[in-house]
């Protein structure tokens, strides 16, 4: 759907160059949804906006359903616009139009739907978002995660394959952001809709990516599986966006009582998350454990654990037995110490 | 109370020029109204203009960019040059345009185009100001959803800013009425005109006061308007 090669982006400073992108390589394929994360100033923005060119690449291309669209302006520019749907930090809605007309204006500005035909489309997105009663209200009078529903509608009025958001839910209180994220997936599974989003917060990414790029000093510094990548962080920004939402290890380790007890850390996922692995090898082990810290859910619908748990001075070959134990349950198992 | 001391009610009764008055408000309702509706015309895709071409709104290529600054720097000079000249001044610079305009300096007619010359630049530069308020996050939509610019200025900035256009017409209006009633000075007509005649020339304080009341109405019924159509178009 989305390759991106070798894309540059700099500026010009009065101190000289800024470079905000450096030489990023990412894939991003149909029906993906695909998080990139990083924090303030990281470019992420930056790269969201190369996609739909409101940003031009210094260097590099970017290719959409495999043409290279780097470099085209004028009416081609628009038409590839007017099929990409984006949404905003803070919705960018017209505040002296209603919400319908709001989301009409994509479909008068392509200009291919008669009056009574962008209506009928107007219609079918507000009820898509839910908020097919609210559609002669002016978004004043909405709240914060209302707004973005009409945002929502208004991006996917003109039925486009690609949505990008550039920080949807960081204007929203938690319980909002929520139930927006729950939209976003819902879209993308019923309209096998693209979505790029950008944002600070790993739960974001957790919640809704199954890719994730991890975007620092406008690199890629890390990218791949949100899976993979939450379960074995390599980079140490990952590894601090991960500890912000209680899933890095290190801080656990703190935490232990010193001395010579062990720790280990176990990373499971699919059906062995859901039987009581845990409980069983303590019991046939005899060895007693201590969760330092963890996290258990689900993570694109798929189950998964990751333990940090901490056992008093086991003797060595019963030590060994129980790594043996856990492989064969499919847990994989990091000794920490 | 005595028959013999008048009372204001015999005093306004006594009052001879209410014809006078009567006429002298038409002409300035209808120089103002007239110089209005082309203040706007002028102004607006003025203001509009200047705003495109302003430092920041500007196209990134290069080529464009240039003819934009260029553009902007001799709008906003002509425009600073219009509103920096007293308008008294300005009424008898443009005698020989108003003559080719109008076939006349004299009376509404005379009084309009210097009116229009005189004002255009203020709105211009009032609509510029009101469109920069606009929220930038609402130009990036525009652009996102790909909107021309004729699109993003008729479908988006102008209906954003809507009431502020109200609230500039208003101020503008009353600011013309004040200037018309200054070209009395050159036989421009309406109100000013009047009160020049009678009050400054003939020395009629009556006629004078009467005119400065019916122009303080004037304003009042304007400002009166303008706030409550602002009311009921601002959806904020």
């Amino acid at each position: 759907m989305i390759r991106i090669e070798g894309l540059g982006k700099a500026y010009r400073t009065p101190q000289g160059e800024f470079h905000a992108l450096h030489d990023i390589d990412l894939e991003i394929a149909r029906g993906d949804v695909f998080g990139i994360i990083g924090r303030s100033g990281a470019g992420k923005s930056t790269l969201l906006r190369t996609l739909n060119l409101l940003e031009r690449p210094t260097l590099g291309h970017v290719y959409i359903d495999g043409e290279d669209v780097t470099h085209i302006d004028g009416d081609r520019l628009r038409r590839l616009r007017q099929r990409i749907g984006v949404i905003f930090q803070h919705f960018n809605l017209l505040h002296s139009r209603s919400v319908s007309e709001n989301v009409r204006l994509p479909l008068r500005i392509a200009g291919e739907l008669s009056t009574a035909e962008q209506t009928r489309r107007v219609n079918e997105v507000l009820e898509l978002v839910g908020l097919a009663d609210q559609a002669r209200k002016f978004p004043g009078q909405l709240s914060g995660g209302q707004q973005q529903r009409v945002g929502i509608a208004r991006a996917l009025a003109n039925k486009p394959t690609l949505l990008l958001c550039d920080e949807a839910t960081s204007a929203l209180d938690p319980q909002t952001t929520q139930s927006i994220l729950r939209l976003l997936v819902d879209i993308n599974r019923q309209l096998g809709l693209t979505i790029v989003l950008i944002t600070h917060d790993m739960n974001v990414i957790r919640a809704v990516a199954n890719h994730v790029a991890i975007l620092e000093h406008g690199r890629v510094v890390e990218s791949g599986k949100v899976l993979d990548v939450f379960l074995n962080p390599r980079h140490e920004t990952t590894q601090s966006l991960l500890a912000e939402i209680g899933l890095e290890t290190e801080g656990a380790i703190a935490t232990a009582r010193s001395g010579s007890s062990r720790i280990l850390r176990l990373t499971y996922r699919g059906v062995t998350a859901l039987s009581p692995v845990l409980s069983r090898l303590s019991r046939e082990s005899g060895v007693d454990f201590a969760i330092l810290q963890g996290s258990v859910g689900r993570l694109q619908g798929s189950p998964y654990g990751q333990l940090t748990i901490e056992m008093e001075e086991p003797d060595d070959s019963r030590f060994q037995q129980l790594l043996v134990a856990l492989a064969n349950q499919d847990v994989r198992c990091e000794v920490l110490r | 109370m005595d028959a013999a001391t008048p009372s204001l009610w015999d005093a306004v009764i006594a009052f001879d020029y209410w014809p006078e008055i009567g006429t002298a408000t038409l002409d300035t309702l209808i120089m103002t109204g007239v110089s209005l509706l082309f203040t706007i015309l002028l102004g607006l895709p003025l203001g509009v203009v200047l705003f495109l071409t302003s430092p920041g709104h500007r196209s990134p290529q290069r080529q464009v960019a240039r003819m934009q600054a260029i553009t902007y720097g001799m709008l906003s000079f002509l425009v600073n040059v219009l509103r920096s000249a007293p308008f008294l001044i300005l009424l008898i610079l443009l005698i020989p345009v108003t003559r080719w305009i109008m076939g006349t300096t004299l009376g509404v007619e005379g009084s309009i185009p210097p009116l229009v010359i005189g004002i255009a630049p203020f709105f211009a530069r009032l609509v510029e100001n009101l469109l920069r308020e606009v929220d930038r996050g609402v130009l990036e939509a525009c652009r996102a959803m790909g909107a021309t610019t004729r699109q993003t200025v008729f479908w988006a900035l102008l209906p954003e800013t809507l009431p502020g256009l109200l609230g500039a017409v208003t101020v503008t209006a009353i600011a013309l009425i004040g200037y018309s009633a200054m070209s009395g000075v050159i036989g421009g007509g309406g109100l000013g005109d009047l009160a020049v005649r009678y009050g400054y020339q003939r020395f009629n304080t009556a006629v004078m006061l009467v005119t400065v009341a019916v122009l303080v109405v004037l304003v009042q019924l304007v400002q009166l308007i303008g706030d409550r159509l602002v009311r009921r178009l601002n959806h904020r």
